[in-house]
């Protein structure tokens, strides 16, 4: 596969100023049970070989099924073909120049998920499932385990040619309750596939979906008869998967350079933040710090190299609350004047081309001690748990979440439940809000394997790390 | 490389399943997108790729198993995974619901197919492109967008030996233009055929809102006011009954927006909707996923909800049959949606004459991040868009901020005062997955006392 990789490429040299190929061979297993039945049990697999170009500026990106030559050649001839039919694009920009990528990667997996039986996944799973249904008011009870493998041949005319596998497992679990006054779910860990890790089936074992079944079921329940979540500004503390979708919306999008720079005016959308922010504009209060770590372990943004050769990096975003940097591309780093590319280039599988991805965005850990001890520290206010609607708008300004449920605080103590919690703001008041983070023994990952962006459209995991947080001063209510 | 027929190859799959109970999808996609910003080319995809799909059915349990490979070896293995997947299932669990694939039934002929837009030939967008770029510079405004066409071709292999198929093509243009001050228009245009996308004159609504929208936006106050939404607005409407309401499995399992409600009225008595696979102007489909035929289905008529949609699993569970809604063989969770829904239009001539009625109201473009909050109440929020305006004694006078509104989709249509005749295909052109093109056709409407919870602004 090098060889031909390495062939397309340099037939592409007389044709274009830059060419890379991929090659991916993707495998996907979903199983899921939903009221003791099969609900969903997937596996598909998929191998093609994707041919990028830039012809006169114009970039052309085509794919075709296979391995073999033929296939990669079809996908060569098409993609200067479409490069070529575009109207010029009015001089080429820069690249930034990087060392080629050269080696071998391999995630970490110590059980292959792909060779567990689906016997004990079954088995795992409906030991879940009979949980989750003990409790009488739960009508709908479901039960996940997901498993991928991605193995890469990445060449590029720059001289890059890498190798590199990934696998990704994990699970999770949901009940809805019915009653007369509606429906209430609950899911663990999270409510996007629960939590998958770039990891083996350990990671599957370790989240104990059948010891957490019952909590879940019985929180389900009791969010039935919960008041509803008061209308207020608050104090709101964030946890886990909410405060992992409040970094990825409003502070990940936002720092994709490529909407900065407006190249994806159309769909995506812009950005609030000035290209020219950097060590200037302040995102937030000096308690907020925020790193792009695509070198972090078990994180499914995690990687050896990017998908135009660049080598994963640590990259300060946000630094006691002053923008510190973007999310950039090759050539959207050059067009600021950046010496180097922050290496979030990736494509979903091998029929997309590679943009500007999020790697793994995370909050710095502070030191509020544990979960329990920034309760006792706040007087008044709400915490949040589990993400269940999300909004913001096309610039990451104005967001709107809804919780999937939250307590009150009262005098340092958790209080009530409380059903249907959401809240909103805007991005800059919202982080300039954030006076309290808790410390590294309480940092863990999220995952979100829903991201959508890219026409067409190309959906992207990623985990995001923090620890719990406090804000004051938010809107909280209940939509 | 020699064209596989996805006709032959869903054959050779079910044959290779060897099984009574199996059914093979065979979908292969051509496709062609184009993308632009800042008034130049920034990134353009050719997709040409076929995914096989085999599923299974053991004591109603449903396995699957799906590859991109089309040689005897590949679809061997992919049907034993399926035949291994369900089996095991079945010796698991016991028995489970699903009462197996529907036998095939009599297909309608549609006009989803048009030969000349799946010669996909990328010069038809480079033309596209050129015209929305000069369009552009005459107006003074920067041109975003997408051109994409596809033709995509389904073939199933039913269980019991017929090979149904369905060939479609679509075509998508959609420009946002950035005007003086960073404002910004939309415009967008869907059809089966590119024939029927003029870039020129869907580059110029998008810069005529732009270039329009030259004052600067006022904040407002969040609260509630009279809307004028266009049809694209509108589309994200019907998108939220499609996910909160007329799921037949959320319905039969009491979370549905209509669950106890069908029969009455639920909207306003001006609202005919209906999902209708071969009215004219949308995206026609001949079946769903599991085979079963498309046909017009009636969901609300004089604001009276009837019906919900069916695929084969929640259908067993409602006591009721499939209406061809399925989403993937063996309509697993999040269950069954509408493809072609179809709002019929009213007697105002256009947007301008809907706003005449309006003393202070919000001109709404379209949505964006639209989001079920609670199904149940079809309560969703989203954020307008790419030209919101200020409506003051019934036309249009300058821009304001964009706006959050947080509302129930079926109260938003209980509120409707009056809706455009025009109605027209609206699609958001997202093509996730293995392309499936689809759209609502819907009219401009107004409605009112929508509720606007925050202002992109001031929060």
């Amino acid at each position: 596969m090098r060889e031909l990789l390495q062939d397309l490429v340099d037939a592409a040299s007389g044709h274009a100023s830059y060419a890379d190929a991929r090659h991916v061979l993707a495998r996907v297993e979903d199983v899921a049970l939903r009221n003791g039945e099969l609900d969903l049990l997937d596996r598909r697999e998929e191998e093609g070989i994707g041919v990028r170009v830039r012809v006169k500026g114009a970039w052309g990106f085509a794919a075709a099924r296979g391995s073999g030559r033929a296939a990669g050649e079809d996908a060569l001839a098409r993609a200067l073909a479409l490069a070529e039919a575009q109207p010029a694009a009015g001089g080429e920009r820069a690249l930034t120049l990087e060392a080629p990528a050269s080696g071998s990667h391999a995630g970490p997996c110590e059980v292959d998920p792909f060779e567990v039986s689906l016997d004990r996944k079954l088995e795992l799973l409906a030991q879940a499932d009979a949980a989750l249904r003990r409790e009488p008011l739960v009508s709908v009870a479901r039960a996940q385990v997901s498993s991928r493998s991605e193995e890469k041949t990445f060449a590029s005319s720059d001289g890059a040619l890498y190798e590199q596998r990934v696998v990704e497992c994990g699970g999770g679990l949901a009940a809805i309750a019915v009653d007369e006054s509606g429906a209430q779910v609950r899911s663990y860990p999270g409510s996007h596939s629960g939590h998958i890790a770039q990891a083996g089936w350990e990671h599957v074992v370790e989240l104990d979906l059948a010891g957490n079944a019952p909590r879940v079921a019985a929180e389900a329940a009791a969010l039935l008869s919960a008041p509803v979540c008061p209308s207020d500004r608050t104090t709101l503390v964030l946890a886990g998967e909410q405060l992992g979708l409040q970094l990825h919306e409003s502070v990940g999008h936002a720092l994709e350079l490529d909407r900065v720079l407006g190249g994806e005016a159309s769909y995506a959308g812009t950005s609030f933040v000035p290209a020219d922010g950097v060590g200037v504009m302040r995102f937030g209060s000096e308690h907020m710090n925020v790193t792009a770590d695509a070198t972090l372990l078990g994180a499914l943004g995690s990687f050896r190299w990017d998908d135009e050769g660049v080598e994963a990096q640590a990259v300060p975003l946000v630094g006691e609350g002053v923008l510190r940097g973007f999310l950039s591309s090759r050539e959207s780093a050059a067009e600021i004047g950046l010496n180097r590319s922050a290496g979030c280039m990736r494509a979903e599988g091998f029929a997309r081309q590679p943009i500007v991805r999020m790697t793994n965005v995370s909050l710095d850990p502070g030191a509020a001690g544990t979960l329990d001890e920034l309760i006792a520290a706040t007087q008044r206010g709400i915490y949040m748990e589990t993400n269940r609607s999300w909004s913001i708008d096309s610039r990451r300004l104005h967001f709107q979440f809804a919780g999937e449920a939250a307590w009150e605080i009262s005098d340092g103590r958790l209080g009530r439940m409380l059903r249907d919690p959401v809240y909103a703001g805007t991005t800059p008041r919202f982080w300039g809000g954030l006076d309290a983070v808790c410390s590294p023994s309480e940092w863990a990952l999220a995952s979100v394997t829903n991201c959508g962006k890219g026409e067409p459209g190309q959906l992207a995991s990623v985990s995001h790390g923090s620890a719990p947080a406090r804000f004051r001063d938010v809107l909280v209510g209940s939509g | 490389m020699r064209a596989q027929a996805p006709r032959e190859v869903a054959a050779r799959a079910r044959e290779a399943a060897g099984d009574e109970h199996a059914l093979a999808t065979v979908t292969r996609e051509r496709s062609l997108a184009l993308r632009f910003a800042r008034s130049r080319p920034t990134q353009s995809t050719s997709v040409d790729d076929l995914t096989v799909e085999v599923a299974v059915v053991r004591d109603g349990h449903v396995g699957r198993a799906a590859t991109n490979d089309v040689g005897p070896d590949a679809l061997r293995r992919c049907a034993d995974a399926a035949v291994r997947a369900a089996e095991t299932a079945a010796g698991q669990a016991g028995p489970g619901s699903y009462p197996g694939f529907p036998e095939p039934a009599g297909l309608r002929a549609h006009h989803g197919h048009d030969p000349e837009t799946a010669r996909l030939d990328p010069a038809r967008g480079g033309e596209a492109l050129l015209a929305a770029f000069e369009l552009a510079a005459e107006t003074g405004t920067e041109a975003n967008g997408l051109w994409t066409a596809g033709e995509v071709e389904t073939a199933i292999a039913t269980p019991s030996g017929p090979v149904l198929v369905d060939r479609v093509t679509d075509a998508h243009l959609k420009a946002v233009a950035f005007g003086p001050g960073r404002r910004s228009g939309y415009a967008a245009r869907t059809a089966v055929s590119l024939r029927d996308i003029d870039a020129r004159a869907v580059a110029a609504a998008a810069a005529a809102k732009a270039t329009d929208a030259s004052s600067e936006p006022l904040d407002l106050e969040p609260g509630e006011y009279t809307v004028v939404m266009e049809p694209h607005a509108v589309h994200d409407l019907l998108w939220v009954l499609g996910q909160a309401a007329f799921n037949g499995l959320a319905h039969s399992e009491g979370r549905g927006a209509l669950a106890g409600r069908l029969h009455t009225r639920v909207v306003s008595a001006t609202i005919n909707l209906s999902d209708s696979p071969r009215y004219a102007s949308t995206l026609p489909r001949a079946f769903d996923a599991e085979g079963v035929p498309k046909a017009p289905l009636p969901l609300i008529q004089d604001g009276v909800a009837h019906r919900v949609v069916h695929d084969v699993r929640s259908g067993a569970a409602a006591g009721a049959s499939s209406t061809g809604h399925a989403q993937a063989a063996g309509g697993p969770a999040p269950g069954p949606s509408p493809n072609n829904l179809v709002m019929a239009g009213g007697g105002a001539a256009d947007e301008g004459e809907l706003c005449a009625g309006v003393e202070r109201g919000i001109y709404v473009t379209r949505l964006w991040y639209t989001n079920v909050v609670r199904p149940e109440e079809s309560l969703f929020t989203a954020v307008t868009r790419d030209g919101t305006f200020l409506i003051e004694d019934g036309r249009v006078t300058r821009p304001i901020a964009d706006m959050r509104v947080t509302d129930s989709a079926l109260d938003v249509l209980s509120r409707v005062q009056a809706l455009g005749a025009r109605s027209v295909l609206t699609s958001d052109g997202e093509l996730y997955g293995r392309r499936f093109a689809s759209g609502s056709v819907c009219p401009p409407l107004r409605a009112a006392a929508v509720r606007f919870t925050g202002s992109a602004a001031s929060g």
